[in-house]
């Protein structure tokens, strides 16, 4: 309309910048904004722990226990410390005086582990810790540890988790059993679904299998114990700090605000940085020894490899699954047997995590676990994305594409017969934890058009007819986030934390700068960037306007006890927290300005003026900048009135889920916040003459509610579906009946790289979650639906043969030994199924 | 990385190189590229006190068709291999420098260290014993040239003496109506194969088999030369019937080590079937055709 436009021509000429109102400003959220912090990480330039240099630091390094299980009986480090450059070592029965053992989080057995930072009369995995050696640069400090003497005497190892519950080898004679928690879980009613099922489909066998997330930087520390103010500073890379420095504060003796601990940039974590407070505790206490001298360890790729933190494995024995007549599942009973490796540490939380996704997507409401978790003589396990609920979606989706195949049911229709419905959100599982939303057949639906699902059967036909091994898997995973830490009651009534948090700080500084201090460890997930788009919308400047802290930092930012990076929540709390504070800052600025502009608030509107941000009074010239309004409260205070005095324009926010302790006696409540979903299609064939499985195609789906910045969830899917690919098919923590890890070199244990990603077709959906401010939900972990869809299409590739796939990990040695034994009809029958209804199909 | 300490010598020369060893003795060892030595030292499973580096030695590195031969410096890197137009003549020889580990790793690496290294699972070996091809050694006593076939001894051993060098490899060119290829199964580009076969055949009339090189690596302690594959072929029309026995006669010849790559029985079955393949490739290189050839990757 001419008419409009004329109107906007004869504003006033000295307004050059356009002057988006509030209601038109740029919405930064939904941007695929590229990350604030690729500047510094792609040009080389970001700052890792290794590349702090502090005047006198001094090296340390590790002596390891070569066996999986043995007693130390001498350890010498005269020669050692003699050595030029040497100033000081450490050994377990040292370290043993010095500190108590680490908290269990669990009741007893568990809780009667004794856990130090090295190993003290016994050693109980390779790698272990037993002494430690101090010197002036790491290559002395690793001549040295050479020359430390340690006489073993090794000691039967138990290396799998079934072996492990016989107790005929204990790892921890103060506990008096390898059972670190056990407990049943039992909901609805499965006796009856059983009696009215018209199939029974018993799996005798299920395993998921050990491997690790291989983060391109190692565990890293620098630790300086200060002895005049008895302060320890640490540069570290521990990806949830706000729980290491609960643990370190008991095992040191001293308390929380004795420490300080910052990261900065991170070489990716994927939860297994959360156990690496061993290491920060033997490098505060090799720096109290050493006088003070700030003290490096960074761990090599052997010893990460070795001795880090591997994922959790687990064991799913006489599962008994309930069908209707359509395949509809009423029941799944099941025992599962999780292992831990030799250490708990964060364990046993592993034993409740899983439940948040107790169902998966699925709707049957009657479900019966008896949940055991072991100590073997292997790597400790830490958090490794896709955390214990990744183990669990495995195991239903094995169940799911076992029942169908055995009841001659498609795949895809057997998922449509027992996803929950859209309309049935938010939907209560039968342990009361509370999905927000989403819709698991439209993103199926979505899924087969990415890939193409009935020319890819047509194809698989006329491969099959060729003679050739073709199969087409679906995975459907849950990346429930924001979790409610209440759930630990569940393994312990007296654990000591619950609910969750995320608090951020957002400051108009004096210049007027917006400067947010978060309170998490980010580790490649952009929360500079995301946190920066929040911000910038609801103060109306661009993203580049709002700096962001990098890093984590318990003196310098803000930070509570949840703070941390992991369990898929950061667009939830973290975000939560930003917008929160930047509102109570926007509120504070809309008084200033009510007073500087002597006008009514509601007549107030934020934007970019000519000279960067400013509040100015609509349909008016009136403005002040934002270092107006700050200069009026740090400079030029005098002229403020009383009834402003609280503004401080440095406002700090916390936000807290709306969550409740569980009820205990039914193990019943909410557990998760937020449910984001990931659904792959994988096309795979496994070749007649080499075995090798090759993905010939390859969809991808997910839905994490409203997307925050599309070019950081696509990196995080791309991710995640890299991690596990790897998993499936290449990465294996392979250890002998001795407790010797096989591989622990990249040229043995093989972390996935581009050559063996296929293309992969990405779509997307958004259900909004209800439950949080912006309809975000987390989603960084991603729920390891490669490993299902993979095993799943390997099924149906090689189900004609008679093969049923009962194992996370495949390659082309097992797929041949499978073959050649079914081929033989030495097939081990893990599945076996019993109809009792006539109108039953076999 | 953290090795022990070891003292560094930088060889003008040959010459200068074969005295410093024999000056040095044992706990000397040559550095070449380093991706097979600097990995160990990193681990500390090897500790030489001195590295002689050949590195600065000019007039060591070079691909040169001379009458018949090509001839490779032995400081050649892989990816200069690759990159010849010469080399890429014979394309077996391509087929096995592209393929070696990734870029990094071919552009340090170099030919005269991977024959001396003799890794068991090392791509060159196979692939040079499916051609008529010697190593020109210098020693202290001067120069010997031996056949490729007489080199290795064991896993890691070769007969160099000590303080011998490898300076050269001498190729022979395949004559015309010869094609070969080289397949290997990797689980993915930076580390070595679970399987090797190399494949070198001369046609006589398209379809007749007049002369044949099979070779495996990667499934015994040395690279193994499958003779009994070989005579399968020779002299026998390339029929399916004749493939399979030749490619069961090469998965009897293997003597594979169960390991973290796969079992005993699944690499001799898979010798079998890179074999089987790798003559269907090297059929139709020998018969004039273009054919890209690529790893297996799982
Ligand atoms: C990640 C990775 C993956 C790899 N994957 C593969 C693969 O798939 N296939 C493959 O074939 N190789 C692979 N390699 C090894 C690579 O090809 C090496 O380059 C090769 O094995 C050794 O060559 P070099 O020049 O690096 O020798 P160096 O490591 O320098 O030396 C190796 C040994 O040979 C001796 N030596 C070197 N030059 C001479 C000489 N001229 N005369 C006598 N002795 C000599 C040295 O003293 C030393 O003992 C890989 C290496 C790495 C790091």
């Amino acid at each position: 309309m001419p008419a409009k436009r004329n109107i906007r021509a004869r504003k006033p000429a000295a307004r050059k910048a356009p002057r988006p109102k509030l209601e038109e400003a740029a919405q930064w959220v939904g941007k695929p904004l590229p990350r604030k912090e690729e500047g510094r990480l792609v040009r080389g330039k970001g700052k890792f722990v290794d590349d702090y240099e502090l005047p006198g630091m001094l090296h340390l390094w590790l002596v390891r226990s070569p066996y999986g299980h043995a007693r130390v009986t001498h350890i010498d480090v005269s020669q050692a410390e003699a050595q030029p450059g040497v100033v000081c070592t450490l050994t377990g029965p040292e370290v043993a005086k010095l500190v108590r053992p680490f908290l269990e989080i669990g009741p007893e057995p568990g809780a009667k582990i004794v856990d130090y930072p090295m190993g003290v009369d016994k050693v109980r995995y390779q790698g272990e810790p037993v002494a430690a050696v101090v010197a002036e640069t790491a290559l002395a400090a690793a001549d040295a540890a050479e020359l430390v003497r340690v006489d073993y005497e090794p000691l039967p190892a138990v290396v799998d988790p079934e072996d492990a519950l016989r107790d005929a080898t204990l790892l921890h004679e103060s506990a008096g059993t390898n059972v670190v928690w056990q407990g049943e879980f039992d909901y609805g009613d499965v006796d009856k679904a059983f009696q009215q099922a018209a199939h029974i489909v018993h799996i005798d066998r299920l395993h998921f299998h050990r491997f690790t997330s291989a983060p391109l930087e190692p565990n890293a520390v620098i630790a300086q114990w200060d002895p005049g103010e008895d302060f320890i500073t640490f540069w570290c890379n521990n990806s949830f700090p706000a729980f290491a420095i609960q643990f370190l504060a008991l095992a040191l003796g001293i308390r929380i605000d004795q420490m300080r601990v910052q990261t900065y940039d991170i070489g990716g974590s994927f939860g297994i940085k959360i156990t690496n407070y061993p290491y920060m505790a033997l490098c505060a206490l090799a720096s109290r020894k050493a006088g003070g001298r700030p003290v490096k360890w960074i761990e090599t790729r052997t010893d990460h490899m070795t001795a880090s933190a591997h994922g959790n494995e687990r064991v799913f024995r006489s599962t008994r699954v309930a069908l209707d007549t359509s395949g509809r599942i009423l029941a799944i009973e099941s025992r599962h047997i999780d292992d831990c490796g030799a250490y708990p540490r964060y364990e046993p939380l592993g034993c409740i995590i899983w439940a948040q996704v107790l169902p998966g997507a699925y709707r049957f409401r009657n479900y019966r676990v008896r949940f055991t978790q072991v100590t073997t003589n292997k790597c400790p396990v830490g958090p490794n994305r896709g955390y214990s609920r990744m183990q669990h979606l495995w195991f239903l989706e094995r169940v799911v594409d076992i029942c169908a195949h055995a009841l001659g049911i498609p795949a895809d229709e057997m998922r449509r017969r027992n996803y929950i419905r859209a309309d049935e959100f938010p939907y209560t599982t039968p342990n009361g934890c509370v999905y927000d939303s989403g819709d698991y057949a439209r993103m199926l639906a979505l899924a087969q058009e990415r890939i193409g699902w009935d020319d890819w059967k047509e194809k698989q036909r006329r491969a099959r007819a060729e003679g050739r091994l073709v199969g087409i898997g679906i995975g459907t995973t849950l990346d429930s986030g924001t979790n409610n830490f209440g759930q630990s009651r569940l393994l312990n009534p007296n654990a000591p934390f619950s609910g969750q948090s995320g608090v951020a700080i957002v400051k108009l500084g004096i210049d007027g700068n917006i400067s947010v201090s978060l309170g998490s460890v980010p580790q490649g997930q952009g929360h500079e960037t995301t946190s920066a788009q929040v911000v910038a919308d609801v103060l109306n400047v661009t993203p580049e306007l709002v700096s962001v802290r990098p890093g984590f930092d318990t003196e310098r930012n803000a930070h509570t006890g949840h703070s941390g990076t992991y369990a898929s929540q950061f667009a939830v709390t973290g975000l939560s927290a930003a917008h929160g504070a930047a509102q109570k800052l926007k509120a504070e600025m809309k008084r200033l300005a009510v007073f500087a502009l002597n006008a009514k608030e509601d007549k107030l509107e934020f934007g970019m003026g000519a000279q960067g941000p400013e509040v100015r009074v609509r349909g008016s010239d009136k403005a002040i900048p934002y270092w107006g309004l700050a200069n009026l409260v740090n400079v030029n205070n005098a002229v403020l009135p009383a009834k402003l005095q609280d503004v401080t324009l440095n406002c700090r926010y916390v936000y807290r889920p709306p969550f409740r302790l569980p009820d205990l006696k039914r193990k019943y409540g909410n557990l998760t916040l937020t449910y984001s979903a990931q659904l792959h299609i994988a096309v795979i064939e496994v070749d007649r003459d080499t075995y090798v499985p090759r993905i010939l195609d390859y969809a991808v789906v997910d839905d994490c509610g409203r997307v925050v910045n599309p070019l950081i969830v696509e990196g995080q899917v791309h991710g995640a579906t890299a991690h596990g690919i790897g998993a499936a098919l290449l990465e294996t923590c392979s250890y002998d009946e001795n407790g010797n890890l096989r591989n622990a070199t990249f040229s043995d244990y093989v972390p996935i790289t581009s050559v063996n990603m296929p293309t992969l077709r990405t779509g997307h959906l958004e259900s909004p979650s209800p439950f949080t401010f912006n309809g975000a939900k987390g989603m960084g972990e991603g729920g390891g639906a490669p490993l299902h869809a993979i095993s799943a299409a390997l099924q149906d590739a090689l189900y004609a043969q008679g093969v049923i796939i009962d194992d996370s990990h495949n390659n082309a040695s097992s797929l041949f030994h499978l073959l050649e034994r079914t081929r033989a009809g030495r097939a081990a029958q893990i599945v076996r199924v019993e109809s009792r209804a006539a109108a039953a199909r076999r | 990385m953290y090795p022990r300490p070891f003292r560094y010598h930088r060889a003008a020369s040959i010459r200068e190189a074969v005295s410093l060893l024999a000056e040095l003795g044992e706990e000397a060892k040559l550095l070449a590229g380093g991706q097979s030595l600097i990995p160990l030292m990193k681990l500390r499973l090897a500790s030489p006190h001195h590295l002689v580096d050949l590195n600065f030695i000019p007039d060591l590195s070079y691909v040169r068709p001379e009458d018949g031969l090509l001839r490779f410096g032995a400081l050649t890197r892989h990816a200069e291999v690759e990159a010849s137009p010469a080399a890429q003549q014979i394309p077996i020889l391509h087929d096995c420098a592209a393929g070696i580990a990734d870029v990094q790793v071919r552009n340090r690496g170099t030919l005269g260290g991977s024959l001396a290294e003799a890794d068991p699972s090392g791509d060159w070996a196979p692939v040079l014993l499916t051609l008529p091809t010697e190593v020109v050694c210098v020693g202290p006593e001067g120069e010997r040239t031996l056949p490729l076939a007489e080199f290795f001894v064991d896993a890691y051993t070769t007969v160099l003496r000590p303080a011998e060098l490898i300076r050269e490899v001498v190729v022979r060119r395949p004559p015309p109506g010869s094609g070969g290829a080289y397949l290997a199964v990797k689980r993915s580009a930076p580390v070595y194969a679970t399987a090797t076969a190399a494949v070198q055949l001369m046609l006589a009339d398209r379809e007749t088999c007049s002369e044949a090189g099979i070779a495996l690596g990667a499934v015994g302690l040395t690279p193994i030369k499958a003779a009994e594959a070989e005579a399968a072929l020779r002299g026998q029309r390339l029929t399916p019937d004749t493939i399979t026995r030749a490619a069961e006669a090469a998965s009897a010849a293997c003597d594979p080590q169960p390991d973290g790559r796969g079992s005993a029985a699944y690499k001799r079955a898979l010798v079998g079937a890179l074999v089987k393949r790798a003559i269907a490739l090297a059929a139709r290189r020998a018969r004039g055709e273009q054919v890209e050839v690529s790893h297996i990757y799982a």
